[in-house]
């Protein structure tokens, strides 16, 4: 293993976006994400897509890294395309054939929702490529905490979070020596049909369980010898702290919304 | 002498369901703060049920338990006596939670509600201790298995506790990582008055003791310091101990009629030889 999967998606560069705090950007995002689904004009889309190139820009992660998250829901993509432009059967015909019917709008209404899947990924792709998930776990127990007020357990969901960030690689690497030992003893893992190659990974997966399971008993005891909730007065070490970047980054993002509603709603009589 | 631990006539049972089995039995000790102990035992002697009696995990069936003044069965310091009692198990890949190793050493602080500042000046504090303050800001996963129960050490030292159990905590790693568990147990109780407890079934990890107590069957059968309980060969063997190589040689040697000395460690044990003529 090359890198540190702890990390998960994490391309770590030096850059204003890696550095604003992951409150704002969740927020940013969520906004984001709203945006690129109530956007309906086409002309509003080029201009999403022009900011998030300004962003993967600010980011200073390379396009071809981020075209990568594509990759894997290419197909997904074309697919709802082909399902919505099937579909869709009211307006204008462009061509028919048997009971396939294409129309003009949907056509458009196929390319907006490509469009809207492959800008919602590129968004939150941006948003794992500049965070760590510690902060972002971090960000999250921050965010919610207005819920300890209607005694959702905000801070034990952070610990769970937490927990299973860091036990992750643990049991990847669990999994590996697992496999290792059962190819020793003449298992094959890449051989037969989906139904055969499942049935290969019980070997894997029930050894893996009684170690997890093993490994809760002892983590349980260790989180009890070190106090855990002692208080409900818990206090925090890290704290997250607002800084100009994020008050530029939310500036910037005012104007970009302010933006694409006035191009969507065609006030300045684009077209 | 200063007493920091006391178990007085103290017996524990594991009850599951109809089955009653036997954690330990009629135990008598008293340690003394800033002593360096070592529980040995073979497996299922009964120190770990020990060690968990002496934190609170568990409370005694009969007899009772203070450590620190506090009553281990007082249901209302029961936060306090974890904080004053460290204990650090045996796998330190399960004993961590955050994958940053300086908030990992903040979680038992944090629990306890210290202020920031504290906690930051405790972390810059253990990390010292076991020397590895250049990883604060990494994660853990690369480390060596010394280098991991160290942090473990670290994060429970985070506490400030008075006690440190380590409950074969040595025992998954190599020979090195043993090795600077143990140097960084022994430097806790010389500069910073730390008790110790430490829990191993290598007999050579006692050697530098104040004081062993061997344990067998939930009972204590030895206590005393090393060169005494060293020399009790018959009963360190029928409590299922494996002696330390210098040990077994010079032993084997006296057995013949050789002149020299019972030594439990290698240099001991080439001195004598060499003076063999
Ligand atoms: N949770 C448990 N339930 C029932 N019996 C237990 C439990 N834990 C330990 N024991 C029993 O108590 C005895 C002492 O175990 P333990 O204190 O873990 O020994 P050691 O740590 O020296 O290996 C053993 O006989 C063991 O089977
Ligand atoms: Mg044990």
């Amino acid at each position: 293993m090359s890198r540190d999967i702890t990390l998960g998606q994490y391309y770590p560069v030096e850059s204003f976006a890696h550095k604003l705090d992951p409150r704002v950007k969740l927020l940013l995002v969520i906004v984001y994400i709203v945006g690129v689904f109530l956007v309906d004009s086409l002309y509003a889309y080029i201009v999403v897509g022009a900011f998030l190139i300004t962003s993967i820009i600010v980011s200073r992660i390379p396009f071809k890294s981020v075209l990568k998250s594509v990759k894997g829901i290419i197909f997904i993509v074309i697919f709802t395309a082909i399902l919505n432009l099937l579909f869709h059967k009211e307006g204008e015909v462009l061509w028919s054939f048997w009971i396939i019917v294409i129309t003009k709008e949907g056509v458009l209404f196929s390319i907006k929702m490509a469009l809207r899947l492959l800008l919602l990924v590129l968004g939150t792709t941006l948003l794992t490529y500049t965070t760590t998930p510690m902060s972002l776990t971090d960000g999250m127990e921050s965010l919610l905490s207005p819920l300890k007020l209607v005694k959702f357990p905000v801070h034990d969901v952070s610990i769970i979070m937490s927990i299973a960030l860091r036990f992750i690689p643990i049991l990847m690497e669990e999994v590996d020596k697992i496999m290792m030992a059962q190819k020793a003893r003449g298992a094959s893992f890449d051989n037969g049909n989906l139904f055969k190659r499942a049935k290969a990974l019980l070997p894997v997966l029930i050894p893996l369980f009684v170690s997890a399971f093993r490994r809760a008993d002892e983590l349980a005891l260790a989180l009890d010898a070190r106090c855990y909730n002692a208080t409900p007065n818990r206090t925090r070490y890290k704290k997250l702290t607002l800084s100009w970047r994020d008050l530029v980054a939310t500036i910037a993002f005012a104007v970009y919304i302010v933006l694409i509603v006035a191009v969507n709603n065609n006030f300045w009589g684009l077209y | 002498m200063d007493t920091i631990i006391t178990i007085k006539d103290v017996s524990f049972n594991y009850v599951t369901g109809e089955q009653i089995s036997r954690g330990v039995k009629n135990v008598n000790l008293e340690i003394e703060r800033g002593s360096f102990v070592v529980l040995l035992g073979h497996n299922g002697s009964g120190k770990s049920t020990l060690a968990k009696l002496l934190n609170g995990f568990l409370t005694p069936t009969e007899g009772e338990i203070i450590v620190d003044g506090i009553n281990t069965a007082d249901e209302s310091k029961i936060f306090d006596l974890r904080s004053r009692v460290g204990m650090v198990f045996q796998n330190p890949d399960n004993q961590m939670v955050a994958s940053i190793i300086e908030d990992d050493l903040a979680f038992g602080p944090e629990n306890l509600g210290v202020e920031r500042e504290e906690i930051g000046r405790r972390i810059n504090w253990a990390l010292d201790i076991v020397n590895m303050s250049e990883h604060r800001h990494r994660t853990p996963t690369k480390l060596s298995g010394g280098q991991k129960q160290r942090i473990a050490i670290a994060a429970v030292l985070a506490m400030l506790p008075n006690i440190l159990i380590l409950d074969e905590s040595t025992a998954m790693l190599d020979p090195k990582g043993r090795s600077e568990v143990l140097e960084t147990a022994h430097k806790l109780n010389k500069e910073e008055n730390m008790t110790v407890i430490l829990i191993t079934h290598y007999m050579d990890e006692a050697i530098d003791a104040d004081r062993i107590v061997v344990m067998n069957d939930g009972e204590v059968i030895l206590d005393g310091a090393p060169s005494e309980v060293y020399q009790q060969t018959d009963v360190i063997r029928r409590a299922g101990l494996e002696l330390p190589v210098a040990a077994r040689v010079s032993e084997k040697l006296i057995e013949r009629g050789y002149p020299i000395k019972f030594c439990l460690t290698d240099k001991e044990l080439a001195e004598e030889l060499c003076q063999l003529k």
